[in-house]
């Protein structure tokens, strides 16, 4: 078993836009983090406009994907990474190990906090501990059409102020939403680029 | 002020305070983060804690150990339960639930794949449909349209006519074209044969993944499974094992218990026959149902014996069974349809090479001598259970690639009777993982592992193929 190196410990993020940690290629990484079956590697699939393969059951993901995307405004490219699911911050398999490993040693600059809006109670536990952590954070609540056909209805930017990060919705499937969260995700990496100020 | 989103037991949130503050800050994460893994019990964080400050560390634990004794549940369990108690809190707020919804049709459908009543009717017939498509289609119609129509009516004719133009040197010749050249024998079996076998396969697979039936068909299972020491959980790997062994052995890593591990990573290598060979399998045995019946069962009791037996060796403690249970979704077709064409274009990217080198080995063997050393030392073995001397070529190509062995044997098929047959699909089921599997275990179980399941495995074939022959000869059924 490797061990955690916590490498370059020089800071402390602990908010959006503190220290930008970038891959070899000089782009800004954006981890997928979720519990299994919440659909990381479709979202993935869709900012990056790659494969990876798609399954509905828990545990498809059993390496890390990376992929580029771009984003509309400033011409800015991305690493996007996708991660086997992971239901805790305390590992107890392998390929949770991975995904925490990302998290810790690799430190990107922003986390996709990829939920199943139907599940919320189980779903944000997680999402809890990674706030507690002071991870820079979007919260993406996904399968909003199921989470209607189920009789949801999801207060978003009320839950957005409670938690105190960005929170938006998306239907992986059919790419609902996706452009906003495009937008959302742009505006925690390149502040720059700003439409709305990032939390 | 998001930090203080989750407030704990106020004994717990000053021993957080307390580690925080000896931690000094530097982490990649808020120290109050580190703090609650650390009370957590997280074996790994302790180890970096530690690495930076022994000192420290060795305060924190005991920090760590005071808070444990004076509660009475784990703290482990208390943080997850503070932050449960959190959502439930807010969620009312922010979410609204249309009550009354009715039952619909998925809903019951659902619960039918579940209940051992109906689930098993459903799985036969999800079975009898995966054969149908395959089976029947893939390695039937598009294999003998392909093989037959294509490939010895008109490619291997050309190639050889061609190669014998342009080559005047008949050791030249044997490697591209005859018998088992590169073209003729290793392009033919990955094209012919098991190309068909395994896109039609992929394709049916990837309609019942995207359905959300297998983690229903894993709970189904759970219970047969814990007599052999697996849980639910481990189905899924198994019924990947059907597609690719190969890829099944790396998604073993989802499993908890080490033990879990081997003991998946030794049934895959013996008992689960990927989707070429099982292809090839369906299309030997078509029309001998009596002959697939047995196979089977064959098979699936050397799974229930050996998963039993190894679950009593190897030691470990046994895994909660937890699931989640996905809807089930009517698969989108082009999500199936790129899945597909991804995992052909992987596995012909995968196999193309290694059946060329198959052939260029066969080749440099037959120039030598080697490869006929191999087949005379081979044939005792292959004459032992009951097989005639044809087959050995096959059994040879099978310790390469089990799909290729496959392939070998589907082209001899008319020599075999149905005792035979039988006796060969259950040996090459059984036998060595091909070199990609085998590699994968190396990496991911270690060599000890790896190496004792290989030497395991082989003799076993054997000898499970000569009892069965054995068997079947004084049974006299008519196979």
């Amino acid at each position: 078993m490797r061990r955690l190196s916590f490498r370059g410990n020089a800071h402390h993020p602990s908010s959006c836009h503190t220290q930008a940690r970038a891959d070899t290629e000089g782009l800004a990484v954006v981890a997928i983090i979720g519990q299994p079956n919440v659909g990381k590697s479709l979202l993935f699939n869709r900012l990056t406009g790659s494969y990876v393969t798609v399954s509905n059951y828990p545990g498809t993901t059993v390496e890390v994907a990376r992929g580029r995307a771009r984003l509309r405004c400033c011409n800015q490219a991305l690493r996007i990474v996708d991660t086997p699911g992971l239901f805790n911050l305390v590992p107890t398999t392998e390929e949770e190990r991975v995904t925490r490993r990302i998290l810790f040693d690799e430190r990107p600059q922003l986390i996709l906090n990829v939920v199943d809006a139907k599940n919320l109670p189980r779903m944000l536990p997680l999402t809890l501990q990674l706030i507690e952590a002071g991870l820079p954070l979007i919260l993406d609540l996904n399968m909003m059409d199921e989470a209607e056909f189920h009789g949801l209805t999801i207060d978003l930017p009320g839950l957005e102020y409670a938690l105190g990060i960005p929170v938006v919705g998306t239907i992986g499937t059919n790419g609902s939403g996706i452009e906003y969260l495009r937008e959302r995700i742009s505006t925690c990496v390149h502040p720059a680029c700003a439409v709305r100020p990032c939390h | 002020m998001s930090t203080q989103l989750v407030q704990y037991a106020p004994a717990i949130e000053r021993s957080i305070t307390e580690i925080s503050r000896l931690l000094r800050g530097g982490y990649p994460l808020s120290t109050r983060a580190v703090a609650l893994l650390l009370l957590a019990g997280d074996d790994e964080i302790r180890a970096a804690v530690e690495a930076r400050d022994q000192a420290i560390s060795s305060r924190i634990d005991e920090l760590v150990a005071k808070v444990r004794s004076s509660q009475s549940q784990p703290l482990a369990y208390m943080l997850a339960a503070q932050r449960q108690a959190t959502v439930e809190r807010l969620l009312p707020r922010f979410v609204r639930i249309k009550a009354g919804r009715a039952v619909g049709f998925g809903e019951r459908l659902s619960q039918a794949m579940m209940n051992p009543l109906t689930g098993v009717p459903i799985l036969v017939a999800a079975l009898a449909a995966l054969y149908a498509f395959v089976g029947v289609l893939g390695a039937q119609t598009l294999v003998g349209w392909l093989e037959a129509g294509v490939f010895v009516r008109f490619f291997n004719p050309w190639v050889d006519a061609l190669v014998n133009r342009l080559i005047p040197w008949p050791v030249i010749q044997a490697l591209f074209a005859g018998e088992y050249g590169i073209l003729t024998l290793g392009i033919r079996y990955a094209v012919a044969i098991i190309l068909p076998i395994v896109g039609t396969f992929f394709f049916a697979f990837a309609i019942i993944e995207d359905s959300g039936y297998l983690p229903r068909l894993a709970l189904l299972i759970d219970r047969l499974f814990k007599t052999i020491g697996l849980n639910g959980r481990a189905v899924i790997p198994m019924v990947l094992g059907f597609g690719c062994d190969t890829m099944a052995t790396i998604v073993t890593r989802t499993l908890e218990t080490r033990r879990e591990r081997v003991i998946a990573t030794v049934l895959l290598a013996l008992a689960v026959p990927c989707s070429a060979q099982l292809g090839v399998i369906f299309a030997i045995l078509a029309g001998r149902p009596l002959a697939l019946l047995i196979w089977a069962m064959i098979v699936i009791g050397i799974f229930l014996l050996v998963g039993f037996l190894a679950a009593r060796l190897v030691p470990g403690e046994r895994a909660a069974f937890y699931m989640e249970l996905p809807p089930l979704r009517l698969p989108s077709l082009s999500n199936v349809l790129v899945k597909t064409y991804t995992r052909m274009e992987w596995y012909l990217r995968e196999v193309l090479p290694l059946f060329v080198l198959a052939s260029v080995l066969i080749w440099l063997g037959q120039i030598t001598g080697l490869f006929s050393t191999a087949l005379t030392a081979l044939d005792p073995v292959v004459r032992w259970i009951g097989l005639p001397h044809e087959a050995t070529p096959a059994i040879l190509f099978g310790f390469f690639r089990r799909d290729y062995g496959a392939a070998g044997l589907y082209d001899i098929q008319g020599m075999l009777n149905g005792v035979q047959l039988t006796v060969a699909a259950v040996t090459l089921t059984l036998f060595v993982p091909c070199v990609a599997q085998a590699a994968v275990m190396l990496k991911e179980r270690g060599w000890k592992i790896a190496l004792g399941a290989i030497a395991f495995i082989v003799p076993f074939a054997f000898v499970v193929g000569w009892g069965l022959s054995r068997l079947l000869i004084w049974l006299r059924l008519p196979l």
